[in-house]
Formats: structure tokens, sequence, C-alpha cells
């Protein structure tokens, strides 16, 4: 009969059922005390490369504080988004970042974490006064060839296109982490939002959800660094 | 011609099916609860996956038979003048190939994952501020999709039987059978925390098998019903008794030499025909009504018979002898 062997089959499993989850491959196991593979790829400000190695940013911050509390070496693997993700498919990499979000399309090959951080990109004013959540012909500048600058075009924004944000006058389209940086006003007009994640190997489970505790428990942590690394 | 009296059931019957509506009613209600919390916690995995559609699907016999209460005791009318009795086959039939193709999907997406050794992710969710493992709140979420459910397949079970509702029946089965899933589904999440991703897709398999065999099941007794098979028990494992009693009834009477009886099933009732070869001609017509107020008193299902005199059951006999001449080549 089906039923009873099921049943037993349960109990057993059950039993057994502490210390989950586990890794298939062991991947949690191998990295503590040894060497965490991470790769990584440029996203200003949460990878910032210098040559082949990275120099600062968020996650790579966030990646060398993991490997202390595992008491593990890191060895960075710099390449393309595909190249990484490629390889965390078949298990040469354990971690990838590069300021990615849930949306991610590899989503189906890779696994993503929990999202750690919500960020997005807004419309900001020099004057306080100016604070409001109507923007419609106001002339609002953003950096040409960003996202921001193709969903400015969708407000009724006058959009101008600059190279280089930083000099721009007037109101501006950036990411939340520049508003303090440029001396901005929030003016709660949003173009998007994105939730930051890692990714890691597919199924190791022990290994994904150490990654993530140990991002969501350090919220306040991340936003410091946002704070800190987010200049331009 | 007799006109088909509206109700189906004596009262007594009528209380029993009220009180499987009701039921029914309590059956949707709560697994739509159990589809809405394994969706929340389905993740990645496969095994989740399929017991999630297993439990949507297995609303359909529920909804069927909510739907064909309201239509059973319409009257007949001049466009379906045998009554909608038979809303709840159509009912059912949809049911039943939704149920065979969707575990055709599941096999097929379950073995695709365990040939390619696609490991399923599960990762950490935070509902209360304290990040905790998804696979934590699966299992009690399986637990809610089986308990209950065993608990209203033993109850809707025996009132199947006794209001020869086949549609309920088959809801009584997949309900009893649902605790066969939840548990195969949670030895695939243990599995999955243990760090054998293989018992996932296993386990999908199972439950996939089962939805399959369910589908199957379903889908040939009502294609034979819809087909005018020989009336059954709901659970098709018998032919039911009634048509040769009435053969025999029919024979025992004294006005009649031969007698030849066909009946089918209308949802819950059988409408049927006699042709019989009386012995003598004077009162035959009241012969006839007699006969057929007698046999409506056998048994409530016999909802309505037609009893047609002849002068003999030979054009019968012509009819089989040319259609075994027609099936056997002349060699």
């Amino acid at each position: 009969m089906k039923l009873p062997l099921i049943a037993a089959a349960t109990v057993v499993l059950l039993t057994g059922a502490c210390g989950m989850p586990r890794d298939p491959e062991g991947t949690l196991d191998r990295v503590r005390g040894g060497t965490m593979r991470v790769g990584v790829t440029t996203a200003d400000p949460f990878v910032v490369m210098e040559g082949d190695e990275p120099s600062g940013g968020v996650e790579v911050k966030l990646v060398e504080e993991l490997a202390a509390e595992l008491d593990a070496e890191i060895e960075w693997f710099h390449g393309s988004q595909e190249e990484l993700f490629a390889a965390l498919e078949v298990r040469e990499l354990d971690l990838v970042i590069g300021g990615f979000t849930r949306t991610n399309p590899w989503s189906s090959k890779v696994a993503l974490t929990h999202p750690y951080l919500t960020t997005f990109i807004g419309v900001g004013v020099p004057d306080q006064e100016d604070v409001g959540e109507d923007i419609s012909g106001t002339v609002v500048a953003v950096e040409a060839g960003t996202v921001a600058a193709g969903l400015l075009k969708e407000t009724d924004a006058e959009v101008v296109r600059v190279d280089d944000i930083a000099t721009a006058e007037g109101a501006a389209a950036v990411e939340n982490w520049l508003f303090d940086n440029l001396e901005l006003y929030d003016t709660r007009v949003r173009l998007t939002e994105s939730d930051h994640v890692m990714a890691v190997q597919v199924g190791e489970n022990a290994w994904l959800t150490t990654v993530e505790r140990f991002l969501l428990e350090r919220h306040e942590r991340i936003e410091e660094l946002l704070e800190e690394e987010g200049t331009l | 011609m007799t006109i088909s009296t509206r109700f189906e059931m004596p009262p007594e019957k009528e209380r029993l099916y009220a009180k499987a509506t009701r039921l029914e009613w309590i059956t949707l209600i709560y697994l739509s609860s159990a589809v809405f919390f394994i969706y929340l916690t389905m993740g990645s995995s496969q095994a989740m996956k399929a017991a999630w559609l297993e439990d949507l699907l297995s609303l359909t016999p529920s909804a069927a038979f909510l739907v064909a209460a309201r239509f059973r005791n319409r009257p007949p009318n001049e466009k379906f003048p045998y009554g909608f009795h038979r809303s709840i086959s159509i009912a059912f039939l949809c049911a039943s190939v939704a149920l065979t193709l969707m575990g055709i999907f599941i096999l097929f997406d379950s073995v695709m994952k365990l040939i390619s050794f696609e490991h399923p992710s599960i990762g950490t969710v935070q509902p209360f501020g304290q990040p905790i493992w998804l696979g934590w709140f699966m299992l009690p979420a399986l637990l809610w999709s089986a308990i209950p459910a065993a608990i209203l397949g033993r109850v809707k079970l025996p009132l199947a039987a006794q209001l020869h509702d086949k549609v309920l029946h088959a809801d009584a089965k997949m309900n009893k059978a649902d605790w066969l899933t939840a548990s195969a589904a949670m030895v695939g999440v243990i599995g999955i925390g243990l760090g054998l991703w293989w018992l996932d897709p296993i386990a999908a398999i199972v439950i996939s098998v089962d939805i399959l065999h369910d589908g199957w099941e379903n889908l040939r007794a009502v294609i034979s019903d819809l087909m005018d098979s020989r009336p059954q028990s709901v659970d098709h494992s018998s032919v039911d008794p009634l048509m040769a009693r009435v053969e025999n009834e029919l024979l025992a009477m004294p006005w009649v030499r031969e007698a030849r009886v066909r009946l089918r099933e209308e949802g819950h009732v059988y409408f049927g025909e006699a042709v019989v070869v009386p012995s003598r001609q004077d009162g035959l017509v009241e012969n006839i009504k007699r006969a057929q107020e007698h046999l409506r008193s056998l048994d409530w299902k016999l909802h309505e018979i037609v009893i047609m005199p002849v002068t003999d059951l030979q054009h019968d006999e012509l009819v089989r002898d040319e259609a075994n001449s027609l099936r056997a080549p002349s060699s």
C-alpha cells in the first residue's frame, strides 16, 4: 500500500530535518574556512573595478564582510554578465555580483537572493519649495544613454540630455543615492524601482539562505554603505 | 408519451442532496484557501507546483456538482424534452479532460526537470521581520491541503452512492487522495531541505501519475455515461441490477409473454424503454399503465420508462443477425 509507505518516509525524513536546508553539492561547507569564488561585473556604486580587481562598491564590501564571517578567502573573477552567469550555471563560481535586480532574465538558470535593498530613479529639484508630484513642463536633466533618460521621455517633463549629470543645473532624474550628492530634494516622482539581489548557484539552498540571511540582517549597514559609495 | 416529472428524487434523498450541496460549498471554500496557501509558499519546488495544480483542478468536480445542482431539477422544455439531468455529465467531461491534460503536462515537465538535473532553489522569506527558510512554510501549507480534504472525502463518499451521483463520487475520491498528493509533496520539500534535490521532481512525478490516473478514470467513466452504457454503480465497479430486475418484473406479469428492457443514465436518474409481447390484447392500455406505475415504484432512480407493445421480438433478432453477418466476413 502506498499511503503508509509515504507516511513512514515522511517521518524518517522529518527526523533528519534538523539543519535544513542543506546543499546538494556542499557549497557552504566548501566555502566556510575555504575559498569563495566570486564573479564581478562593473556596476557603480555596487561594484567598482580597478583593472581586474574590485576596488570598492556596496556589494564588494558586503561580500568581503560575508567572507570574513565565514572565514573564507575570496577569489575574484572579472567578466561580463553573460560570462559570469554562464559560469555560475555550471558551478564554476559560487556568487556573482554586479548590481543585479530581481527582474534579471537569468533568474531561471541561477538562484537570485531575496531582495536586500530597493532603490529608485526619481526626479530631484534643487529648491525645497519646488517639491511636488507634478513635473509637467519642468526642465529635467538626465544623463544620455541611461534607462532614466528613456523613462523620463514618457513623462510630461521637458527632457534635457547631458553627458555628465554632475554638471547639470536645476532638476534632474537620478538614482536615489545621488540626491544628497547633487543637493537635490526628492519630488517623490518615481521613474522606476529596483530590487537588488545577488546571484548564487541554483539549488544550493544552504548557501543561498546563508547569503540571504547575511544580507537581510544588515539592512542599516547596507543603507550606510550606499551612502558612502553612492557618490559621483 | 409519459411526460417526465420535474423532480428527480424522493424527499429523503433531497435532504441528503441538500447535505451534499452544503459539503460541496465547504469543499469549494476550503480548497480555495488551500490553493491560496500553496501558491504563497510554492517557490521553485516542482512538487509544490504539482500539488498546487492538483488542488486547483480538484475544485472542478465540486464546482461541477454545484452548477449541476442548479440545473438538474429544471423542467423539460420544448428544446430540451429530456430535461437537464445530463448537465452534470457535460461539466464532468470538461473537468476530466482538464485533469488528464494537466497530468500529462506535469509528468512531462517533472521528467524533464529530473533528467536535466535541475536543482530547485528555495530561499528565505521575511514575513515577520525574521529571515526564515521558505520550506518551513511549505510543510504546514501542505498539511492544510491534506487533512481536511481527507475528512471531507470520507464524509462525501457514502453520500455519493446513496444519491447515485458520479461527480460527487469522483470528487470524494479526489479529496481522499489529496493526502497522498500532499504527503508526496512534503517528501519532495524535505528532500530539497536535505540536499536531495531529486526527491522533488520524483515526488512531482508521483503526483502527476496520480492526477493522470484520476483524469483517465473520470474520463472513461463520463464517456461511458455519455455513450449511454447500461447503468452502473457510482464507482463503475458493478452493473446496476435494476435493468434485469425491471425485465424480470415485466416477465412475471401474467399479460406479458416476452419482454426486453434497455435503460440509460441521465445524471442521477434512469430513462428507458421496455418492448413487450403481450399474451392477450384486452385491457392492454390499462395493463401498460399499471406496469409503468409498478416499475417506477421499484426504485426512485427509474425516472421514466416507456412500454411499447409489439407482436413479436423478431425484428430485434433480425437486426442482431444482420449486424453479426456484417461483422464477420463471409468465408
